[in-house]
């Protein structure tokens, strides 16, 4: 029986199915160890307690100032203004928080996940069945990505005080949410690629964290040093103009992604964290003045007092281009990783198997090279050194 | 699989590693039902061999079969039809021994409602039923053998490939494993095991293939091998009388022209010498000289071919190629 008609007689669908019944399988099994014993329940309360804590950390720190009315300049005392104030810091704090969180904890969940089985020895059995390295892969992915979302999603309620208290939106609490999972995703590949690309779980751990910081400090101290460089050639534009490296090298930090998310919540659109965000991107807001509050209406205003009619706040520009980049970013690292997972030795014969076919009939081509290393000379079979069973462990 | 196709088959396979041969023009062919053994020292190629037909690695050249599918051309569908089982491998130990299995069979895209029952049977093959709810974690060496033995089942290969099946096992854990390769068998599966002991396999299997160097050597059912190392059998020959014979009786043996070196072979024991002659010649030709030496007045009360010792076969057919080489 010649199975290949059998087989590749299915249908796309039954393959795109079969696809998703071994991505399940792997999610289930992942999950399976990962969820059982305290485990995982231990990581989640902590994270939550950790939440919470510097919830009400906030809480107590801002309330008595804003209630006291003088904790920001031209901000009124007491009244909603205190308590959008409240909201406010606590929505910045924690967003800030809960994505350095992620940022460590997403890695940690994969840069072990093709390593380990490497270690344990227990891949090739996984690879010598018949679901297909890119299912492996995005079993594994989803299976760690999972619980990350379980506590992303878990700590809603606690962001979620901020309601109470004004000051933040639902929908920047939504964008909140984009910007942590895009995050996660984006390291989780980026920790299953180390993982599959390279042997030891430890060397995959310490280069997904390096990376991480060159995500973040890197991207941020490139962007200062290229600015700076590029003035002291000459090329300052002359007076209050300054050049700066491309605003893209930005699109990869998820600091920036998440600052941007918080700068919404200044009052009126405008405050410390709009001003560096819009520095990154060369625009010159001018609000020497800061922020003049009347009631819940807050204006910018220049140095000199006048108010800036037609300022528009620059927040919204990050936090999208930070979560499709990392989007973007996630698909390249799994595509990457399900090339690495495949044995070295069958790399390419993944490409569509019927091409394969043709190529395979013995074709002079084949044969000449099976002549010339079919026949090893007699010093080489008698070569003392150790054969190498396995291909190097 | 009723047609003739054969499940393994390999035309000139050749592997390398930069500049080691691993594997140098190997031809093998194992029919359905057999359960064919590949014997050879440590670094002889065997793992690479089978890794090959496992899909784990791609040959440098010639062709590999199993059940007439070309193993890098359709590797997906190879592994549908092989239960493979490394020399080296590590389990889930953090997965219930059911849950093992279920993995598997959900790899194999063994459907839901056939997942339950399989287990059961193949948790009583392998003799692992009262541990179906264990962790992984707890079994023995041996439980965990058997256990991957039965994860490469779920699927009902017609091919199982077992790298080394027994190595690390005392004694009865080794029984064990041949008596489910023999049933096995009965299954109708079609086994390809290795070992670098030959007498390990020499009992259950159909046929063996001696390899070292990454070549074949021998290939052919052990009686095959056996015979065709005939030339150089040991002849064990016992004969009543006292110290003053044995001379007289090498001598008599040393006319003979198909006779060898003779040797004194272990002392004598109440009046019975023993002799052993290495001998050149079949069935008739020792029938002939055991007629000869009766005649000739000597009181053989024994005579036999010294049952030859399996590694000794195996060390005979592998150092016929370092001679080889070495010339």
């Amino acid at each position: 029986m010649t199975a290949t008609s059998a087989t590749f007689g299915g249908t796309r669908r039954s393959a795109l199915r079969e696809f998703g019944a071994s991505v399940v399988t792997i999610m289930v099994k992942e999950l399976r160890s990962r969820m059982r014993g305290r485990r995982a329940f231990i990581v989640l309360t902590v994270y939550l307690a950790i939440l919470a804590l510097i919830t009400y950390g906030v809480y107590a720190t801002v309330a008595p100032a804003a209630r006291g009315g003088g904790f920001a300049p031209g901000m009124g005392g007491g009244g909603a203004n205190a308590s959008a104030l409240i909201g406010q810091t606590i929505f910045s704090v924690l967003s800030i928080f809960q994505l350095i969180l992620v940022c460590f904890i997403a890695p940690a969940f994969t840069a072990g996940q093709i390593s380990m089985e490497r270690e344990k020895q227990t891949l090739d059995l996984l690879i010598s069945t018949p679901m297909r390295p890119g299912a492996i892969v995005i079993g594994k992915l989803a299976a760690a990505l999972a619980f990350v979302v379980l506590m992303i999603v878990a700590a809603i309620p606690i962001t979620a005080i901020v309601l109470m208290y004004g000051g933040a939106s639902p929908d920047d609490i939504v964008r909140q949410q984009i910007v942590l999972l895009a995050t996660a995703l984006a390291l989780g590949a980026l920790g299953l690629f180390f993982s599959a690309l390279l042997k030891r779980t430890q060397a995959a751990t310490v280069l997904t964290y390096i990376s991480l910081l060159a995500l973040t400090l890197g991207t941020t101290m490139l962007f200062i040093f290229w600015s700076v460089v590029m003035n002291q050639d000459g090329g300052g534009g002359g007076f209050g103009r300054q050049d700066r490296a491309p605003e893209q090298l930005m699109y990869i930090n998820p600091v920036v992604g998440m600052l941007d998310v918080v700068s919404n919540t200044e009052p009126g659109g405008f405050g410390a964290i709009t001003g560096v965000l819009a520095q990154l991107r060369g625009e010159e807001f001018n609000f020497g003045g800061g922020m003049q509050c009347n009631g819940n209406v807050c204006v910018a205003v220049d140095q000199f007092g006048n108010v800036i009619e037609d300022a528009e706040s620059a927040s919204g520009y990050w936090w999208p281009r930070v979560s499709i980049t990392f989007v973007v970013l996630s698909v390249l690292l799994t595509l990457a990783s399900m090339r690495l997972v495949v044995p070295t030795g069958m790399r390419w014969a993944f490409t569509r198997p019927r091409r394969r076919h043709a190529l395979l009939t013995p074709s002079p081509g084949v044969t000449v090279d099976s002549g010339a290393e079919g026949t090893p000379t007699i010093e080489e079979l008698g070569s003392d050194a150790p054969p190498p069973e396995k291909p190097a462990p | 699989m009723m047609t003739a196709t054969p499940v393994v088959e390999t035309r000139g396979l050749v592997k390398r590693y930069g500049d080691h041969v691993a594997v140098a023009g190997m031809d093998l062919v194992v029919g359905p039902g057999e359960i064919y053994g590949l014997v050879g020292p440590n670094g002889a190629g065997k793992t690479t061999t089978m890794k090959i037909l496992a899909t784990l690695l791609a040959p440098t050249a010639g062709e590999a079969y199993v059940t007439g599918i070309p193993v890098d051309a359709d590797p997906i569908e190879v592994r549908r039809r092989i239960g493979y089982m490394p020399d080296f491998y590590g389990v889930y130990d953090d997965l219930k021994v059911w849950e093992y299995l279920d993995f598997f069979a959900r790899c194999y895209g063994v459907p839901a409602n056939r997942r339950g029952p399989m287990i059961g049977e193949l948790l009583s093959i392998v003799g692992l039923e009262e541990k179906r709810t264990d962790y992984v974690e707890a079994l023995s060496r041996g439980m965990r053998q058997r256990l991957c033995l039965a994860h490469t089942l779920v699927h009902d290969p017609a091919l199982l490939i077992l790298d080394e099946p027994a190595s690390g096992l005392d004694p009865r854990a080794r029984v064990e494993m041949r008596e489910i390769l023999r049933e096995l068998r009965g299954m109708g599966k079609t086994i390809l095991v290795s070992s670098h002991i030959l007498p390990e396999l020499a009992e259950m299997c159909t046929g063996v293939a001696i390899i070292d160097h990454g070549r074949l050597l021998r290939s052919g059912s052990i009686h095959e091998i056996e015979r065709s190392l005939r030339a150089t059998a040991l002849l064990r020959v016992e004969i009543l009388g006292d110290e003053t014979l044995r001379t007289a009786a090498a001598d008599f043996l040393r006319t003979d022209s198909r006779v060898g070196d003779v040797l004194d072979a272990a002392p004598d024991r109440g009046g019975v010498i023993r002799l052993e002659a290495a001998f050149d010649g079949d069935g008739d030709a020792q029938a002939d000289l055991l007629r000869k030496m009766i005649e000739a007045g000597h009181r053989v009360v024994g005579f036999s071919q010294a049952t030859s010792d399996l590694e000794e076969i195996f060390l005979k057919v592998t150092g016929q190629t370092d001679e080889e080489a070495a010339a």
